[in-house]
């Protein structure tokens, strides 16, 4: 079995190699590309939050009537829906907030140290306003200064301490300890270790947290909540029914988790992902189809020639390597054309959506799932092929 | 048509005879033209124009009048109540409506459960710069503040358990309110007017209020609001009029090329003034963008349909070489039959006319299994991406392309197959 004799074969059907070498080569770019995104969106959905998303539950919630939702029956409101829920068997810590943190976006401003903007400012940093409780359910490590213990309405004369997260504060003061320097937002009380905030945000770990009642809950505002391990679904299964009991003029949107929270956001990058992992699958299936076909075609149409080979002491085995070895150097053929075509829909891709570069090993891996589906696909009818026998396949010579 | 039903009893005997390798082209065929189907109704409608007849006349004005210095910023994609006031202190434009979008509880009586609506809070040219149909009523008569709000025919019924509902009293979050018009079903795909933050994609809104009774109600943005200054939102009716407190969108219908450029010139000579004044210190940055052109603008196109219609696209051409491939191995089976007809007296094109059958055959077979496919598609789109599932739907237009589409294909992958048939050395192929 030569190199040559096979290439001879597979060109001798120009027209049907040339259509099995593009679907092959658009079968690897596609299955390159996909597994590229799918990755990336792997890589998103495991980043780290710095949060308990399992352990920690977010309703989302409003005040169906204009009364509850100004001061100070809702300060009132806030205060009996806080109470209930920490009665909750299970709740290891409850806490208000003006928003939840893995959002897109949200309430969010700019953030300067005091005298410096033109050098410091980020321009886009969430601002939560929070009940005292916030940091526990967080489970916020205190890396500097001292987290403020009172709650400070927004309107009082002058502004509520700053709590920060770390990025920020590296972000704004560098090495230098951010703890009762002064923000635009007001002195800095505490600097905590990180927590995912907003996607659309400068940096998803920048931070801003003043313990103070949300200026407005014209938005709707959350209630955060950390439950022990063994019993988050039971708390979940009750808060609705808690929180109605206390008061029944509330809307709430929905009650989930920080894992599903987290989820939501990359849904799209998700769904994107699965479409494409789909239509992969599709593509080897009909590559799949294809080859079959093709190898099922032409054993029927070398009967003689394979007699012939037969009949001459070829064995059975070597047929079948025979065979198996024209589909293989078809798909490596188009496997080659498909690395240079997965580069094209690379940067195609690029110029519509977030997609990583194409790394060097990922070519061979996917080369090998082709290979693999179509040594698959075309066995039984090279296995069908080697069966004919000599004096069969030879009879009308 | 004797003859073409021989054809089309041919042509079935001929898949009879093999139909397993009939089976897979139709199989591929079908899968490939309805992944494409699927993506294409969502590219199809998301790019779609709901106002043909005058997206390319209404206009949404930006210009950088915000208290802060910055030098090549685009202008604030949702603007101030003064900025309105300003930008209608002129009557070039036809028709201008001013508005922005709030959440709010609707119900009849303080013992009734609240309805939760979105509200949509505009002025009066709203409804006929963007072709509202009424159903009942009138539209308000000015732009003045009224405890008058506008009902969708849905939300109507919803309430009352009926349309007529003019005249009838509501509580909106506590404030009575009196219905003055019931407009028909009605919902504007994409929805252009509201394309700030991907808005476009939503459902049209249940309610409509007049912009000074929003500002006197105290309703913030649902959707996008920024404060440039010490403005405290909570004092909407108030310091929201006369701080830089942006929420609204605003759109101007200019008729003809002379009303834009005259439109164009005032908001310079706007701009030039209230930076003379000292207002606005930035550098002018004037934008008066078309409807036709706001996604884009805003950056709101759909990436992933995009990306995956690029996918499709290749997934179509390799279902369509494969298909290709399986049909000419189909025919080259059936090489014997051919020669042996055109021995026997078969012209060229009748053998063509053959082809057609096969096509015709195989393009209704395809159809059905695209139609199915390219509906379990969308399903699946809707579940992966559901903010698009408001653009999955088939129209007419749409399906006939599709369709048409479809039987192109069936005949592309069927030609070269036939013809090669048809043609080469007839003693050659009569041996083999």
């Amino acid at each position: 079995m030569s190199f040559y004799l096979l290439c001879k074969v597979l060109f001798s059907r120009k027209v049907v190699t040339s259509l099995l070498l593009l679907q092959l080569a658009m079968t690897l770019a596609l299955l390159l590309n996909s597994v590229l995104l799918a990755q990336q969106t792997r890589q998103q959905l495991n980043q780290p939050t710095g949060l308990d998303l399992q352990n920690i539950l977010l309703v989302q919630l409003k005040p169906t009537t204009a009364t509850l939702r100004v001061y100070p029956a809702l300060e009132e409101l806030l205060n009996r829906q806080l109470s209930a829920v920490q009665a909750i068997p299970g709740v290891i810590a409850a806490a208000y907030s003006n928003q939840s943190a893995i959002l897109q976006g949200g309430n969010n401003g700019n953030v300067y140290v005091v005298e410096q903007q033109e050098r410091t400012n980020v321009s886009t940093v969430p601002m939560y306003f929070v009940s005292t409780d916030f940091f526990n359910v967080l489970d916020s490590q205190v890396l500097q200064g001292e987290l403020p213990q009172y709650s400070v309405s927004l309107d009082a004369p002058g502004a509520p301490d700053v709590v920060i997260t770390q990025s920020l504060a590296e972000k704004l003061f560098a090495d230098v300890l951010a703890a009762g320097k002064h923000l635009n937002r007001g002195r800095v009380a505490a600097v905590i270790s990180d927590f995912y905030g907003q996607r659309s945000g400068d940096h998803v770990m920048y931070n801003s947290v003043q313990i103070a009642p949300p200026y407005s809950v014209d938005w709707g505002y959350s209630i955060l909540l950390r439950t022990t391990p063994a019993q988050t679904n039971a708390v979940r299964q009750q808060l609705a029914t808690v929180l109605q009991n206390v008061e029944s003029n509330i809307e709430i949107f929905h009650i989930r988790s920080l894992a599903e929270q987290h989820q939501r956001l990359y849904r799209n990058e998700y769904g994107l992902a699965m479409l494409l992992t789909i239509l992969s699958a599709l593509m080897l299936l009909v590559t799949m189809v294809s080859s079959y076909s093709s190898s099922h075609f032409h054993a029927i149409k070398r009967q003689q020639e394979i007699g012939i080979k037969r009949a001459l002491g070829a064995s059975k085995g070597l047929i079948l390597l025979e065979l198996l070895s024209e589909n293989w150097l078809c798909t490596a053929l188009g496997a080659m054309l498909g690395v240079v075509l997965a580069l094209w829909l690379n940067q195609a891709l690029a110029q519509v959506i977030s997609i990583p570069a194409l790394n060097w090993y990922l070519p061979m891996v996917t080369t090998a799932v082709l290979l693999l589906c179509v040594t698959v696909a075309t066995w039984y009818p090279a296995a069908i092929a080697t069966r004919v026998s000599p004096a069969t396949a030879t009879k009308a010579l | 048509m004797e003859q073409f039903i021989y054809y089309l009893k041919v042509s079935f005997k001929g898949i009879k005879r093999a139909p397993l390798p009939y089976a897979l082209t139709i199989f591929i065929l079908s899968v490939g033209l309805g992944v494409f189907f699927a993506n294409a109704t969502f590219y199809y409608q998301l790019n779609s124009d709901p106002l043909p007849h005058k997206s390319d006349k209404l206009f949404f004005p930006m210009a950088l009048m915000a208290p802060y210095e910055c030098n090549d910023c685009k202008p604030p994609s949702v603007l101030s109540y003064s900025n309105i006031e300003k930008l209608s202190q002129t009557d070039i434009a036809s028709k201008a409506a001013a508005m922005y979008s709030a959440d709010g509880y609707l119900r009849q009586s303080a013992e009734q459960a609240p309805l939760p609506v979105s509200i949509r809070i505009t002025q009066r040219d709203f409804f006929s710069m963007f072709d509202v149909p009424i159903l009942h009523g009138s539209i308000w008569p000015d732009n003045s503040a009224r405890a008058e709000v506008i009902l969708t025919k849905a939300s109507a019924e919803k309430l009352f358990g009926r349309a007529d509902v003019v005249g009838e009293k509501l509580l909106l979050d506590d404030r009575h309110v009196t219905v003055s018009a019931v407009l028909d079903s009605w919902q504007m795909l994409p929805r252009l007017y509201d394309a700030n933050n991907r808005n476009h994609l939503g459902d049209a809104d249940d309610i409509y209020l007049p912009l000074e009774s929003g500002y006197d109600m105290n309703y913030l943005s649902n959707s996008q609001s920024q404060t440039f200054d010490d403005t405290d939102y909570r004092q909407l009716s108030t310091q929201g009029r006369s701080g830089a407190m942006h929420q609204l969108q605003y759109w101007v219908q200019l008729d003809t090329p002379a009303q834009q450029q005259a439109y164009r010139q005032f908001m310079h000579n706007l701009v030039q003034d209230e930076k003379a004044a000292g207002r606005h210190p930035s550098e002018p940055n004037n934008q008066l963008v078309a409807m036709r052109d706001i996604v884009h603008y805003f950056g709101g196109e759909s990436s992933d349909i995009k990306a995956f219609a690029l996918v499709t696209l290749l997934f179509l051409l390799v279902c369509l070489f494969n298909a290709s491939h399986l049909s000419l191995n189909r025919y080259l089976s059936n090489q014997y039959e051919f020669s042996l007809r055109r021995a026997l007296g078969a012209s060229r094109a009748q053998l063509q006319l053959q082809m057609l059958a096969d096509v015709l055959l195989m393009a209704l077979f395809t159809i059905l299994g695209a139609l199915l496919t390219g509906y379990a598609g969308i399903k699946l789109m809707n579940q992966l991406l559901p903010s698009n599932r408001l653009f999955s739907s088939w129209d007419m237009p749409l399906l006939l392309s599709l369709l048409a589409i479809a039987f192109a294909c069936s005949y592309l992958v069927t030609l070269y197959p036939s013809l090669r048939a048809s043609f080469g050395s007839l003693n050659q192929q009569l041996k083999e």
